[in-house]
């Protein structure tokens, strides 16, 4: 779980293009949206093509992703419950 | 109208009012060099395509040089050109869709899929409500862009706009000469 929590706050960071984050900035509970990472919608919208293209998840329901992508401990949960690849 | 402050950003440097900023980079590692060194404070900056960047900092760069940060303000238009819109990003979107195996179109870069994003972003940044456009154009027309900036003042609301020729043909290849014009 460690390992797929660190791979994802990578993912995040290079996919977003956060430039002055590291992994380690990232506190696993903290909320990525709002207040933690001020992530906005469309930052949301890249995080469901990046589930979809890294782990061959399809989130159908964009209101999911609410729960989801609430903090790295959350993404990390639904990923490895539901991954394909 | 009187030009007040002005900004030249080419990929090998960047002049403010006649005075050469000190750089060590060239192309689109300039453009982050001049941002950390200038500005810093504006993570988006790192979001954005190569046109809007440009034309950010170039902008970042010539309200510096007035002094006094203008905010909140719904007297000032944001009206620039260029030949390329853009292009650059709509090559690197085009890249996310055109394999079928491999198709995972990108929000964020979609959304600088036009090449009047980049007066958005600069408007954003400063709270201008005033007039926004970016206008295309086969070479940079200083009379046609006369001509423009001169109807833009025919608005009695508009008091100064920054304008220019901002253009973007690769990540390596850019050309920013922006103005601060007032009416008076």
């Amino acid at each position: 779980m460690e390992e797929l929590v660190l791979e994802l706050k990578k993912q995040i960071i290079e996919v977003l293009n956060l430039e002055d984050v590291q992994p380690e900035d990232i506190e696993n509970d903290a909320p990525l949206f709002g207040e933690g990472l001020g992530l906005d919608s469309i930052d949301a919208l890249e995080l469901i093509v990046m589930m979809e293209k890294s782990y061959g998840i399809k989130i159908k329901d964009p209101s999911a992703g609410k729960e989801i992508f609430k903090s790295i401990n959350t993404m990390a949960e639904f990923v490895k419950a539901n991954r394909t690849k | 109208m009187t030009t007040k402050q002005w900004v030249k950003i080419t990929p090998e440097s960047v002049e403010v009012s006649g005075k050469t900023l000190a750089t060590t980079n060239c192309g689109a590692a300039l453009l982050t060099e001049v941002y950390r060194a200038h500005v810093n404070d504006y993570p988006k900056f790192f979001k954005m395509d190569e046109l809007s960047k440009l034309g950010f900092l170039a902008t970042e760069l010539l309200l510096q040089a007035e002094g006094e940060r203008h905010s909140e303000s719904d007297d000032r238009a944001i009206i620039l050109f260029g030949r390329n819109g853009s292009l650059v990003c709509d090559r690197k979107y085009q890249q996310t869709i055109e394999r079928r195996d491999d198709f995972f179109p990108s929000p964020s870069i979609f959304v600088y899929t036009l090449p009047n994003i980049v007066t958005g972003e600069i408007a954003i940044r400063n709270h201008y409500y005033g007039e926004t456009a970016f206008y295309a154009m086969a070479h940079c027309d200083e009379q046609l862009i006369r001509q423009t900036i001169e109807a833009s003042f025919l608005d009695p609301a508009t008091q100064s706009v920054i304008c220019g020729w901002v253009d973007c043909e690769s990540d390596q290849q850019f050309e920013a000469n922006v103005k601060l014009i007032y009416k008076e």
